[in-house]
């Protein structure tokens, strides 16, 4: 992690922001969905959607430790 | 309702952000680059977009150029995944550019399209911008000052406020307990106005009949300003003897109150003040050097108003305003008498200020709208400083000749053999010299 020049670190920092926006947006509606008694798919969509933006953001934080692999 | 462009190249954010949009009553379009988002803007009105900083096909600030040739020009707010991209885009706000940070929150986005609200908001900015919630002032020189509080509120350094007389030390003092967040009070004296017996009872307090007349146990400055700020006004006005006893407090972080054998902790950030110059308090001995850097961590200089006169309307208006509020009047500053309190130079700074304002503000003639400033701003206070700031440029050599010759004459009250040999010219040059200008006037 030491030769990760500062560039390529805010690079891949700010990668791994993505996925934390789209769980913090996906969030939001869920709490829409269930504010507003709206049907519940909407919801259960969003929630699949965070669980992958979970496994993308733990990938990243992954290749952030070991680039080579 | 409103029409919204969102654009950012992640499919995923736009599609939830504009469900959420769509949720909270608004229509929204979405592009995923710039030609999409140039696209949109050719054939349709926006009231607000929303724009990613970074796009595949260069930066959202590309589009800026176009959207401000839009008429009516439509809100814009970057949205960014970097902090740091916060200076970029807040030297590019104007009032109707500002930026959110991702992750965004629900509450960010209806705050965005909520038009009530942001009015509001935007009055309370017109209003006065207050920085650490006492100080006015855009100009670079304040906002070097505001960075400096910033940073040593951060930490827990003992600051020295230098600066002539009237340039707002207190105020600043209150800005750096504002911004260090601390827990306990800010506790203010006067070192100057304390006589040397009170001095210790007063900074370090005493116990019950600790001297004669100490009737009741007295808590000292430094207790009271526990988990806070203390601040020294007038520190260089300390007798000096009275010196080696608060050195030794600022060095053991400890106090023994007066007729007291108790070791007290001393926990709280000290911020001194001064109207010296620091040659003048290393040139006279008016500190000492021990105490000075004990202190003095970190000295800020505040620039007097003269250095910043673009926050002079500002500042005005904004005394103007408090009076107006306490006194349930309207009266207004034209842009003439704005520019007339600009020009001024202010020997005395914001205080002198102040105190014109109000001064108008008493004398002010209840049927007009605007204040009546007097013909001239000068105070007795400041009339000793304004004759040697005689020279300006656009003055001619006789013209400062002249001055120079009055000016010395005033100062050996007439006397001219003396005013001669002051001035380097022999006495009839400066007969001729008098004459030429009339006369010798109130020297004859």
């Amino acid at each position: 992690m030491a030769d990760l020049t500062a560039a390529e670190l805010a690079k891949q920092v700010h990668d791994i922001r993505k996925p934390l926006n789209r769980i913090s947006m996906q969030a939001e509606l869920i709490k829409l969905v269930l504010e507003n008694n709206l049907p519940p798919d909407k919801a259960i969509a969003a929630i699949d959607k965070i669980l992958q933006s979970c496994q993308d953001c733990s990938q990243l934080l992954e290749n952030l430790l070991n680039p080579s692999a | 309702m409103l029409s919204i462009l969102l654009v950012d190249d992640d499919r995923e954010f736009t599609d939830v952000a504009s469900h959420i949009i769509d949720f909270l009553g608004h229509t929204v379009s979405v592009a995923g680059n710039l030609a999409e988002a140039n696209e949109w803007l050719e054939h349709n009105h926006f009231d607000h977009i929303l724009l990613d900083f970074m796009l595949p096909d260069g930066s959202g600030i590309h589009l800026m150029d176009r959207v401000q040739h839009l008429f009516p020009v439509p809100k814009v707010t970057f949205i960014t995944g970097h902090p740091s991209v916060k200076s970029v885009i807040a030297e590019l706000c104007g009032p109707k550019v500002d930026y959110l940070i991702k992750p965004i929150q629900r509450e960010c986005l209806e705050r965005l399209f909520n038009p009530v609200k942001q009015k509001a908001k935007k009055s309370s900015a017109t209003k006065t911008n207050l920085h650490f919630n006492c100080l006015i002032g855009e100009s670079e020189p304040m906002q070097a000052l505001y960075t400096m509080i910033e940073r040593v509120a951060a930490s827990s350094a003992n600051v020295m406020l230098m600066g002539e007389s009237g340039v707002g030390k207190e105020l600043v003092a209150s800005a750096i307990h504002y911004a260090s967040q601390a827990s306990g009070d800010l506790v203010a004296t006067n070192c100057g106005g304390l006589s040397k017996e009170l001095i210790s009872s007063e900074l370090f307090g005493h116990e019950k009949g600790a001297f004669t007349g100490a009737v009741a146990q007295k808590i000292g400055v430094f207790e009271r300003a526990k988990g806070g700020t203390l601040f020294l006004d007038e520190v260089t006005e300390m007798p000096l003897d009275m010196q080696p006893h608060l050195l030794r407090v600022l060095e053991t972080k400890k106090l023994v109150r007066v007729g007291g054998t108790k070791e007290i902790a001393v926990d709280c950030r000290v911020v001194s003040a001064t109207n010296r110059t620091l040659q003048n308090i290393a040139e006279q001995h008016i500190l000492r050097e021990d105490i000075y850097f004990r202190l003095a961590v970190f000295p800020i200089e505040i620039p007097p108003l003269r250095e910043r006169a673009a926050d002079i309307p500002l500042l005005a208006k904004a005394f103007l305003n408090q009076l107006n509020e306490d006194s349930g009047t309207s009266y207004q500053l034209t842009s003439t008498q704005l520019q007339r309190l600009a020009s001024f130079d202010w020997p005395g700074n914001v205080r002198e200020l102040r105190h014109t304002i109000h001064r108008a503000h008493i004398m002010s003639d209840p049927a007009k709208k605007e204040v009546e400033l007097p013909a001239s701003f000068a105070s007795p206070f400041s009339i000793a400083q304004k004759e040697h700031t005689g020279l300006a440029a656009g003055k001619t050599i006789d013209e400062v000749e002249k001055e120079l010759i009055y000016l010395t004459l005033k100062k050996v009250s007439g006397n001219k053999a003396m005013a001669a040999d002051m001035l380097g010219v022999s006495v009839k040059t400066l007969y001729n010299r008098l004459s030429a200008y009339g006369g010798l006037g109130e020297f004859s």
